[in-house]
């Protein structure tokens, strides 16, 4: 049993690469065959490609060169003569058939009872394949009592009447045949008829000549017919037991009207018989009309969607029936359509809508309007209803400020969503825009002594918290705002002194119209330009930072812890004394940036 | 259950076939087809033209194809029909019938041994007195149609006397088991698939326009004319007598040799020489065959709209490129606005080439009035439904273009109703409808209860035609 697989197990080489390549290899192969094109040259399937070829290609040997049957030698085949059941005569026709194979000797009866009949005579085959074609019409009859008690007519006489019923007979109730070929001569015509035979014909004789012929329409042998066929219907089976069928064909039978059939068979003609012009004219009247059909269909719906808008929706035709009735989607759709429109129709006549528009469906809707008494409530009154519901959901409680600050009550013009923590409140205080700004405000904190957890976060400690660090903030831009002066002051001081090697005046009126100016700025951007000013100190603070915070987050927070505790130590001393003792760590970035400021200032 | 579908054959049981070897015979005034049932084509088609010598040593009948184009001395050709479109001579329609069967269908029978002449050396010697006892059974067997039930069909005119006739001899003379009489507008209906319609059947000598309902010729709507194949021919040889200079019409029998000549010039050609020549019926018959090759290759009907007087038509017509005819002495010429006019007369009295022996042929003679009168005779409620199948049929409705007028014309009187022509492609189908149409029934097998067979024929007489077949 030692497989490929194990021979290359204990040669060791690779096992299953070689292994699987050649299985697909085979499948493929086999695979091939099978989708390969019978009959046509491998050339012409190559060009097929993959797909199955739109046009399908049969394959010539199979469909019209199939296999014969059978070796043998050719069936034998005899003119069998056979008896068509149907016929009454017994005519002997004949007709090819296999010839039957020759039973061996002794078998049953009927081979022996069929070799019989081929030794004696043919045998011949009964066919009763036909049979069912041969049909009898089923036709009233009547004797000769009932004819003289109900039949009687003076149009017709026996014998036409008995005529009337043989053609029926004959032509299976085709009346437009019966009519064409309906000959009937009173008396002396016997040997002329061609529908009689000889006896009727004799009878005919006997008969009074007393009418002379006439040309009957199909609308009065029918009269007739249908007549007689009524009264024998209504005498074989009274009215009364007459099942359903029956009773409607013994209406049509008795309501049968020749004149009005008549006057629909000549309007019928008469229609047949209209000229090209007449046809034509009727069809531009036919196109006419359908025009104007469209547009007034197009015009009914116009003003009846305008009145849909103008009027509320109707009572629910099913009100009575309840929820059952929106059991089908069509009454679901109908209700769902007049909630809508009544919805807007409110949301109209409340003039913009002050409360939320809805279009949902709720379950106080569905319950409302299959109710009349609701549904016959105008929109106004419906809606003064729903206000004292909600009123009376509701109750007011006043209560004295105390008894509010006893029980923590608030009241809010707009409350957010979702709960938060109070402490959570007052640590979005502490957070301004900037991360800069946040260590000032955190260092200022601390500076007034302000622990980072606050322990009991109520909404009162929140409000100080709030002015206190609204306070800070202020404090902080001015602080901002005076160091700034203080730069450009400096630079100015410079400037003179530069300027001083030619005069020393000017320098002492320029650092003092400074000053002033610098002063009277203070509150001026505090207030004016507060984003401006803090866009500044973000770009002041960015370029202190440039030098801690380039390597990394962490190692820049440790800067700005470093930071802040430098600058923590700095504010109070900048804000008391206004020496500038850090102040010239960065009095070149400040000068800079005072310089660039200024520049933008002047600029705008 | 599958459906019906066009392209696969039906089982056996679907389509109720039951051939029974049947034998279908359609006489009709030009040519007579006889066949087996349940085959697609007549394999016997004769024309019903005869040839009668009439000398001192007594009266020599020619039948077929091959005897009556042989010019021959006193040779008179002769019709059986009528001119009322009913066979007039009797016995001699029944032998040229007989022959078109025996000649290509059953075949001569074997004789008996007694009588055929083999056996002549011994006759002497046998026992005179049992040939006599046999004698009746011989003659029996001696029936052309002694195995073969026989569909023959008829116009839809044909009188009581002349259906009996046809009856008495299927029965008495050809000795068939079963016969039956259908009328050919009918059979021209099953043909094309149809169980009611109007048929337009235009033969040679006759035109008929039958409405069928159910399978039943509505015999107050039947309708039939004189202007036919035959009026058609008229035309062309009244047009080619009043054309200047006169056209030649020279039959093919009188040409010995010809030379070929420019068009409108007169033949030069050698004759033939008669001692005794054939009779003037004989040279009119061979001239027919060169005027149904005229009406083949040349003749054109007006398509419509209009007709041909109507107007600018004319105009239109002489501009269309002409059909060169040459006739078999070898003057041709190439043929007009002419071409139009010779079968105008089917549709238009007024356009009817007249003469003497040629009277204007009656305006209800005319296809369209013969279609109106037709439809006018029909119950109003079954008139759309004939309507929309009008089956074209006969060997004159090949004429060029005569369908495209035929349905304006009938559209013109009728047009407020969904008419529909059929009109089968295949010259065979068109030409011999009416046999198909029998081929079909008589081979179906719910067709055998409606036989009248031997036995009921000895019951009732030849009347039982009458009853049985409507």
């Amino acid at each position: 049993m030692a497989s490929g697989r194990d021979v290359r197990d204990m040669l060791g080489l690779p096992m299953g690469g070689d292994g699987q390549k050649s299985a697909v290899q085979k499948r493929a192969k086999a695979a091939a065959p099978v989708r390969r094109i019978q009959g046509v040259a491998r050339e012409v399937a190559a060009l097929y490609g993959e797909r199955p070829p739109p046009v399908a290609v049969y394959e010539e040997k199979k469909a019209y060169r199939a296999k014969r049957q059978n070796q043998g030698p050719a069936k034998k085949w005899v003119q069998q003569p056979f008896v068509n059941e149907a016929r009454g005569d017994g005519l002997v026709l004949k007709h090819w058939r296999r010839k039957p194979t020759t039973a061996p000797p002794v078998q049953d009866g009927e081979d022996t009872l069929m070799k019989d009949g081929e030794s004696a005579e043919p045998h011949v085959e009964k066919s009763t394949d036909f049979l069912k074609y041969s049909i009898q019409v089923d036709l009233p009859t009547f004797t000769d009592e009932e004819y003289d008690a109900y039949l009687r007519s003076d149009d017709w006489s026996r014998e036409e009447t008995d005529y009337l019923f043989e053609v029926v007979k004959d032509y299976s109730y085709r009346w437009a045949v019966i009519w064409d070929r309906y000959d009937y001569q009173p008396g002396s015509r016997s040997h002329l008829t061609q529908e009689t035979d000889n006896a009727d014909a004799g009878r005919a004789m006997a008969a009074l000549p007393f009418a002379p012929t006439k040309q009957r329409t199909v609308e009065d042998l029918k009269a007739r017919f249908y007549h007689i066929s009524a009264k024998l219907m209504k005498l074989r089976i009274p009215e009364m037991q007459m099942d359903a069928e029956q009773y409607t064909l013994y209406e049509t039978l008795s309501k049968f009207n020749p004149e009005l059939e008549g006057n629909r068979k000549l309007l019928a003609a008469a229609l047949m018989n209209r000229s090209m012009d007449e046809v034509k004219e009727e069809e531009f009247l036919l196109a006419e009309l359908q025009r104007i059909n469209m547009a007034a269909n197009r015009l009914d719906a116009e003003r009846e969607e305008l009145r849909a808008r103008l009027e509320h929706p109707s009572a629910n035709q099913q009100v009575s029936a309840g929820l059952a009735s929106f059991t089908s989607s069509q009454a679901l759709q109908a209700l769902f359509s007049q909630l809508f429109a009544q919805d807007r129709s409110k949301k109209r006549a409340s003039g913009g809508g002050t409360g939320p528009s809805r279009i949902s469906l709720n379950t106080n809707d569905l319950i409302q309007t299959p109710s009349s008494a609701n549904a016959q409530l105008s929109a106004a009154a419906r809606r003064q209803s729903m206000a004292t519901n909600q009123s009376a959901q509701t109750p007011m409680r006043t209560l004295s400020p105390q008894q509010e600050h006893r029980y923590n009550v608030s009241t809010h013009d707009r409350l957010t969503s979702g709960v938060t923590f109070g402490s959570d409140k007052l640590l979005k205080m502490r957070q301004a825009k900037s991360n800069v700004q946040t260590q000032k405000i955190a260092a200022a904190l601390a500076e007034l002594g302000v622990s980072e957890v606050i322990p009991l976060p109520t909404s009162k400690v929140a409000d100080v918290f709030e002015q206190l660090i609204g306070k800070v903030g202020k404090l902080l831009d001015v602080r901002k705002v005076r160091e700034k002066e203080e730069g450009e002051s400096r630079v100015l001081a410079q400037m003179k002194e530069r300027r001083g090697s030619s005069g020393a005046l000017g320098g002492e009126s320029g650092g003092t119209s400074v000053e002033p100016q610098g002063k009277h700025e203070i509150p001026d951007s505090a207030e004016q330009t507060p984003g401006l000013d803090g866009e500044g100190d973000e770009d002041n603070d960015n370029d202190e930072d440039g030098d801690g915070d380039g390597d990394g987050d962490a190692e820049g927070e440790e800067d700005d812890e470093d930071a802040e505790g430098e600058e923590d130590s700095r504010v109070p001393s900048e804000t008391v004394s206004r020496a500038a003792s850090t102040a010239h760590k960065r009095s070149a970035s400040v000068l800079s940036q005072g310089s660039v400021q200024s520049s933008k200032r002047a600029r705008k | 259950m599958n459906t019906l579908n066009s392209s696969s054959a039906p089982a056996a049981g679907e389509y109720a076939g039951d051939e029974v070897a049947a034998i279908v015979l359609d006489p009709g005034y030009s040519s007579i087809r006889a066949g087996f049932a349940g085959e697609d084509v007549p394999k016997s088609v004769c024309p019903s033209f005869y040839g009668h010598i009439d000398s001192d040593s007594g009266s020599q009948y020619l039948y077929g194809e091959n005897a009556i184009h042989t010019p021959a001395s006193n040779l008179q050709i002769k019709n059986y029909w009528g001119s009322d479109g009913i066979v007039e001579d009797w016995d001699t329609a029944a032998k040229v019938w007989e022959y078109a069967i025996t000649s290509r269908l059953t075949g001569a029978r074997a004789g008996d041994p007694a009588k055929n002449g083999l056996n002549d050396g011994t006759k002497e010697n046998g026992n005179g007195d049992a040939m006599e006892v046999d004698m009746e059974t011989i003659e029996n067997q001696e029936k052309p149609l002694e195995e073969s039930p026989l569909l023959m069909t008829e116009p839809g005119w044909n009188p009581t006397k002349a259906r009996e006739k046809a009856i008495e001899i299927a029965m008495e003379e050809w000795g068939t088991p079963a016969f039956y009489l259908q009328k050919t507008g009918v059979l021209a209906a099953f043909a094309s698939g149809k169980a009611s319609g109007i048929i337009i059947d235009v033969g040679a000598s006759h035109t008929s326009v039958t409405p069928v309902l159910d399978g039943m010729v509505l015999k107050k709507g039947v309708q039939k004319s004189p202007l036919a194949g035959n009026f058609v021919s008229n035309q062309i040889r009244l047009g080619f007598k009043q054309s200047q200079p006169e056209i030649p019409l020279t039959p093919h029998y009188l040409v010995k040799s010809k030379t070929p000549v420019d068009a409108g010039m007169p033949a030069q050609a050698v004759y033939k020489t008669f001692d005794i020549p054939p009779t003037d019926s004989f040279r009119h018959y061979q001239e027919e065959r060169v005027l149904t090759e005229y009406k083949e290759s040349v003749v054109e009907i007006w398509p419509g709209p209009g007709r041909l007087s109507n107007g600018t038509n004319e105009e239109i017509a002489k501009n269309t490129p002409g059909r060169p005819f040459e006739m078999p002495d070898g003057w041709n010429q190439v043929f007009g606005v002419d071409r139009f006019r010779a079968a105008e007369g089917l549709f238009d009295a007024n356009a009817a080439l007249t003469d003497d022996a040629n009277p204007r042929p009656k305006d209800e003679h005319t296809l369209p009035r013969l279609v109106q009168a037709a439809v006018q005779q029909v119950d109003a409620d079954q008139r759309p439904l004939l309507l929309q199948n009008i089956v074209v049929t006969g060997g004159s409705t090949l004429l060029y273009k005569l369908g495209d007028r035929l349905n304006y014309e009938i559209n013109a009187l009728y047009p407020s109703t969904r008419n529909k022509l059929i009109a089968p492609g295949p010259v065979v189908e068109r030409k011999y409808a009416a046999w198909i149409g029998g081929s079909i029934l008589a081979s179906l097998g719910s067709f055998h209860q409606l036989w009248i067979s031997r036995k009921e024929y000895e019951e009732h007489g030849a009347n039982i035609v009458e009853k049985r077949c409507r």
